[in-house]
C-alpha cells in the first residue's frame, strides 16, 4: 500500500512541524550559556533555578488562582445554565444560546476591551487587576462548561427523571441522586477545560492587568519585549506542564475524550 | 455517540417540556453575569466607537470621525490588509497540513492511535504566548534557523526571518494548527467507510474514491476548519506582538496600541468593533457552508 507510507511519512514531517519548537524549547532552557542556543551548549539547572525565583513565582501562582476560580465559578453558573437549554423550551430560549456562546464567538480580546471601558466608565477603576481579570475569565471560560456539560445531558435518556420520579423521588431528591452523577464526567470536564482556557489566555489579559497583578502569560509577553533568555524557556515548560499535569491526571480518573470536540471552537 | 450535532441548539426532549416560561431560578445567576459583563461591555464598546472621546471620557457627540480615521491611513488600511492576508494564509496552511494529518488518525488501525491524537491536540495545553516563544528561539537572528543555515553553508551571513508578516503567519499557523485537525477529524468520522468500500468495489481507484468520494463529503470540515484558523487568527494579539514589529502591526495590535499606549480610545472601539464584524460574519458563512455541525 503505496499511497499510505506517502501519507504516513507526511503525518511524520506534520508531527515534527506541531512538536519541534516545544521541544526546541524545552531543550534550550538547559543551556549553560546565556544565549537560547539549540541544541544547547553544555547543561546547567541555572535557567531553571531562575524560573522558580519569586519574580516567575508570583505570576504563575496568580494564573493558577485565577484559573482555579474561573473554572469553579463558571462550572458553577453553566450547570444550572446548559440546564435550562437542555431540558427545558422556554420563548428567548434561542436568544439565550446565542448570548451563551456568545463569547466563545466574538474575539476574547474584544471582551478585555470592552470590559476595561466598562470598568472605567463605571467609575470601579479600582477593581482592574484580579476582580476585573476573574469577571473576564469566567465570561470566556462559561461556553466552554456549558457546552461539555449539556454534551452529557444529552446523553442521558430523556425520562430518566420520570422514572426515578415513579419509584417515589422527588424532583430535588431525582436531580442529586441521578441526574448529577451521571453527568459527573461532564461536569468535570467542563471544569478542566475552563480551567486550561483561562490559564493559557492572554488576549483577554491583557487589557485587564495592573502591576503586581498579571497572569504569568502577560508577564511572559511583556518579558520578551526586553529581549529573552533562557529563564523564559524554563518558564515556558513549567507553564505547559501545568495544565498537561492536570489533564493527564483527570484524564486517567475519568477521561475526557468523549468532550474533545466540544473544545474545539476558539481555544 | 453525543457529539455535539445540535446539542445545545436542538429541541429539547419531549419527555422534559415541564416549562413553557423561562426556568428563572436556573438562569438567573448566569444570565446576569453575561448581560453584564457580556452583552454591555460590547454595546459600551459599540456606542464608544461613534461617540467622540476627550481624554478617556466620552462625551454626547455622536460621530463616524474614528471610523474615517482608520479607513483614510494608510498605516492602519495595511494592518487591516495584513490581518486579512494572515488570516488567509493561516487557514490555508492549516487545512492543507491539517487534512492528511486528521485523515490519518481517523483512518489509523495503529495501537498508538490516541497517543497519536493526544500529541495533536496537546499543544493546545500550551498557552499561544509559549508556542510562540518557540518560535522565536527558532527564527531570531541568532537563532536555530539562522545557526542551522550558516552550518550548512546555505547562508553567508545571518538573516532577518523576524519580525515579519510570514513569521506570524509562520508562527499561528502553527498555533491553530490542533483546531483545524479536530474540525476535519470531526468531519471525516462522520462519513460511512463504506461508501469508500462501495466505490472501489466498483471499480474506482484509490486515489478517485478520495477526490470524489471522501473529499466532497468532507467539504464541511475543510471550510470550518480554515473558517476557525481564520477567525481565531485575526483576533490574535500574541503571535503578532512577539514575532512581528512596529512596521507589521495587525488589528489585534492596533487596538492594543489605542488601549494602552495612544490612550484613543474610541478608535480603539471602533476597531474592535470592525473586529466583530469580522467574527459574526465568519460565523454566519461558518453556518451556510454547514461547517458547525450544529455547534451554534
Amino acid at each position: 500500500m503505496k499511497p499510505w507510507s506517502a501519507l504516513r511519512a507526511v503525518v511524520i514531517a506534520i508531527y515534527v512541524f506541531m512538536l519541534g519548537p516545544i521541544v526546541i524549547t524545552a531543550a534550550v532552557s538547559f543551556n549553560q550559556s546565556n544565549r537560547s542556543q539549540f541544541p544547547p551548549r553544555g547543561f546547567s539547572l541555572q535557567w531553571w533555578h531562575r524560573a522558580f525565583s519569586a519574580e516567575w513565582l508570583d505570576p504563575l501562582v496568580f494564573s493558577l488562582k485565577l484559573a482555579l476560580l474561573a473554572a469553579l465559578i463558571s462550572t458553577l453558573l453553566a450547570l444550572p445554565l446548559a440546564f435550562a437549554l437542555a431540558r427545558h423550551r422556554f420563548p428567548g430560549r434561542a436568544a439565550l444560546t446565542a448570548l451563551t456562546l456568545g463569547p466563545l464567538m466574538l474575539p476574547a480580546l474584544v471582551t478585555g476591551v470592552g470590559l476595561l471601558q466598562l470598568f472605567q466608565y463605571a467609575g470601579a477603576r479600582e477593581y482592574i487587576g484580579f476582580t476585573a481579570l476573574l469577571v473576564g475569565h469566567v465570561v470566556i471560560c462559561l461556553p466552554f462548561a456549558v457546552r461539555t456539560i449539556a454534551i452529557s445531558l444529552h446523553t442521558l435518556p430523556p425520562n430518566i427523571e420520570l422514572a426515578a420520579a415513579s419509584l417515589g423521588a422527588s424532583r430535588a431528591a431525582a436531580l442529586w441522586h441521578v441526574v448529577l452523577p451521571l453527568i459527573k464526567t461532564g461536569i468535570v470536564a467542563g471544569a478542566v477545560f475552563a480551567f486550561v482556557h483561562s490559564f493559557t489566555d492572554v488576549n483577554l489579559s491583557l487589557f485587564l492587568v495592573r502591576p503586581g497583578e498579571q497572569p504569568i502569560t502577560v508577564k511572559i509577553l511583556g518579558f520578551l519585549e526586553y529581549g529573552f533568555a533562557p529563564t523564559l524557556a524554563a518558564v515556558s515548560v513549567i507553564t505547559l506542564l501545568v495544565p498537561l499535569a492536570l489533564v493527564a491526571s483527570v484524564e486517567r480518573v475519568s477521561g475526557l475524550g468523549d468532550f474533545i470536540y466540544a473544545a474545539r471552537e476558539r481555544g | 455517540m453525543a457529539r455535539d450535532h445540535g446539542v445545545i441548539g436542538s429541541a429539547a426532549p419531549a419527555a422534559a417540556r415541564q416549562s413553557e416560561r423561562l426556568p428563572w431560578l436556573l438562569v438567573a445567576a448566569p444570565l446576569a453575569v453575561l448581560l453584564l459583563f457580556f452583552a454591555l461591555p460590547n454595546a459600551l464598546l459599540l456606542s464608544a466607537s461613534v461617540l467622540k472621546s476627550e481624554a478617556q471620557q466620552l462625551t454626547n457627540e455622536l460621530t463616524l470621525e474614528n471610523y474615517s480615521f482608520l479607513f483614510t491611513r494608510p498605516l492602519y488600511i495595511w494592518a487591516f490588509l495584513r490581518t486579512f492576508i494572515v488570516g488567509i494564509s493561516v487557514g490555508v496552511i492549516d487545512v492543507v497540513l491539517g487534512y492528511p494529518l486528521a485523515y490519518f488518525l481517523v483512518r489509523t488501525r495503529s495501537r498508538w492511535k490516541g497517543l497519536l491524537i493526544a500529541l495533536a491536540l496537546a499543544p493546545l495545553l500550551a498557552s499561544v504566548v509559549v508556542r510562540t516563544y518557540g518560535w522565536y528561539i527558532i527564527l531570531n537572528r541568532f537563532g536555530v534557523a539562522n545557526d542551522l543555515l550558516l552550518g550548512l553553508g546555505l547562508i553567508n551571513e545571518r538573516v532577518a526571518f523576524m519580525p515579519s508578516t510570514g513569521a506570524i503567519i509562520v508562527g499561528l499557523a502553527h498555533a491553530l494548527l490542533p483546531y483545524t485537525v479536530l474540525t476535519i477529524m470531526g468531519s471525516l468520522q462522520g462519513i460511512n467507510p463504506n461508501l469508500e468500500l462501495a466505490a472501489m468495489s466498483l471499480g474506482a481507484s484509490r486515489a478517485r474514491t478520495f477526490f470524489d468520494v471522501v473529499l466532497p463529503l468532507s467539504f464541511p470540515g475543510i471550510a470550518g476548519g480554515f473558517i476557525l484558523a481564520f477567525s481565531i487568527a485575526i483576533s490574535a494579539y500574541a503571535t503578532p506582538a512577539i514575532l512581528g514589529g512596529p512596521a507589521t502591526q495587525v488589528m489585534a495590535t492596533a487596538i492594543y496600541g489605542f488601549m494602552t499606549q495612544l490612550l484613543d480610545w474610541s478608535i480603539g472601539a471602533a476597531l474592535a468593533v470592525i473586529l466583530v464584524v469580522c467574527a459574526v460574519a465568519l460565523a454566519y458563512a461558518a453556518a451556510r457552508l454547514g461547517a458547525r455541525q450544529g455547534a451554534l
